[in-house]
């Protein structure tokens, strides 16, 4: 079966509202790490957890990763 | 009532600004997606994930929209409290840290109005996530699901859950009223759980108890609970949510001493 076959397997319809909520959590949380710049940790290493980390990634910088002050 | 006002405004631009209005709700919408999906796809998942011995079969049940529901309810006392605890930890003890406490002690300000309006922002927030989680399940329990629960019946466990959410949130915060935000999480993290525990242990002798909520809940979903003891565990939970504001008030106003100047 090749790429494209696959692809068209996938049932989209189903499938696109996890990635957008994934898309706007990871776009939420960089918004938030570039207005902020402190963190818990170095910074770049926040910006690799949010984006390729799937949802998680994002949770974790909101929970922990921001340093409330 | 003015301040409750004021410090209410101030709680929403809070949430607003720290993204809590964005992320948690999203959290729980994602797994209210992501649960139905998985268990309708799970033949395919495992076919294709594979590593399985050649020939070895399986005869996965046939999940109802209930069975979803259960298992998303299971997923939301697990990962949902976590994100619930984590998210309020510091309402209070952040701002006693931070500095935004000593601008609000030096001034004649209610603590009822402080705690209730930090209290209110913190249960409309929670409650319309675990609501908008369980909608989103249900968008895809219709599509790809024969049997969907009975409307009303959706309502009423909604409901029941409504209350445990408002319970573990009003634990979250008097626990952030009480101690440092760090403590707090541990607290409220530690009773929920541990209560979850003795709930497993001892919950057929000890029927009404908060832990009990969601189970009862489900039961709506699968032919109605014993209303009795339903009716038992909610009074015992408005009494406990009731004591614990109340000792949130106390220790908020005992610990405004403690704000870093």
């Amino acid at each position: 079966m090749s790429i494209t076959e696959q692809l068209a397997d996938v049932p989209w319809g189903l499938v696109w509202p996890l990635i957008a909520i994934q898309l706007v959590l990871m776009t939420a949380a960089l918004i938030d790490l570039n207005r902020k710049r402190s963190t818990n940790g170095p910074v770049i290493l926040w910006v690799f957890i949010i984006i390729f980390i799937n949802t998680i990634g994002p949770v974790l910088y909101f929970t922990v990763g921001r340093r409330h002050s | 009532m003015k301040q409750f006002g004021l410090f209410l405004g101030k709680e929403w631009r809070e949430q607003a600004r720290s993204f809590k209005l964005v992320w948690v709700p999203l959290v729980f919408i994602f797994f209210g997606a992501l649960e139905p999906l998985t268990y309708h796809f799970l033949p395919q998942i495992l076919e294709s994930v594979g590593n399985m011995p050649e020939g070895s079969e399986f005869t996965l049940p046939e999940m109802t929209g209930a069975d979803v529901y259960a298992s998303l309810t299971g997923q939301y006392q697990t990962v949902g409290l976590l994100v619930l605890v984590l998210a309020f930890m510091g309402s209070l003890s952040g701002e006693r840290k931070s500095g935004t406490g000593t601008l609000l002690y030096v001034r004649p300000i209610s603590y009822a109005a402080y705690y209730m309006s930090k209290w209110t922002a913190a249960v409309l927030l929670a409650a319309a996530s675990l609501w908008l989680g369980y909608g989103m399940a249900a968008t895809y329990i219709v599509q790809l699901y024969d049997d969907m629960p009975g409307f009303s019946d959706l309502i009423l466990f909604l409901l029941v859950m409504a209350v445990w959410i408002i319970f573990v949130v009003t634990l979250t915060l008097t626990a952030s009223a009480a101690l440092p935000t760090g403590g707090a999480a541990g607290a409220a993290l530690g009773i929920l759980f541990i209560g979850m525990m003795i709930d497993g242990l001892v919950g057929t002798y000890w029927t009404w108890s908060p832990w009990k909520l969601q189970s009862y809940g489900l039961a709506y979903l699968m032919g109605g609970p014993d209303t009795g003891d339903l009716a038992g565990a909610l009074a015992v939970t408005s009494v406990l949510i009731a004591v614990l504001v109340m000792c949130g008030i106390l220790m908020a106003r005992r610990n405004a001493a403690k704000a870093r100047v």
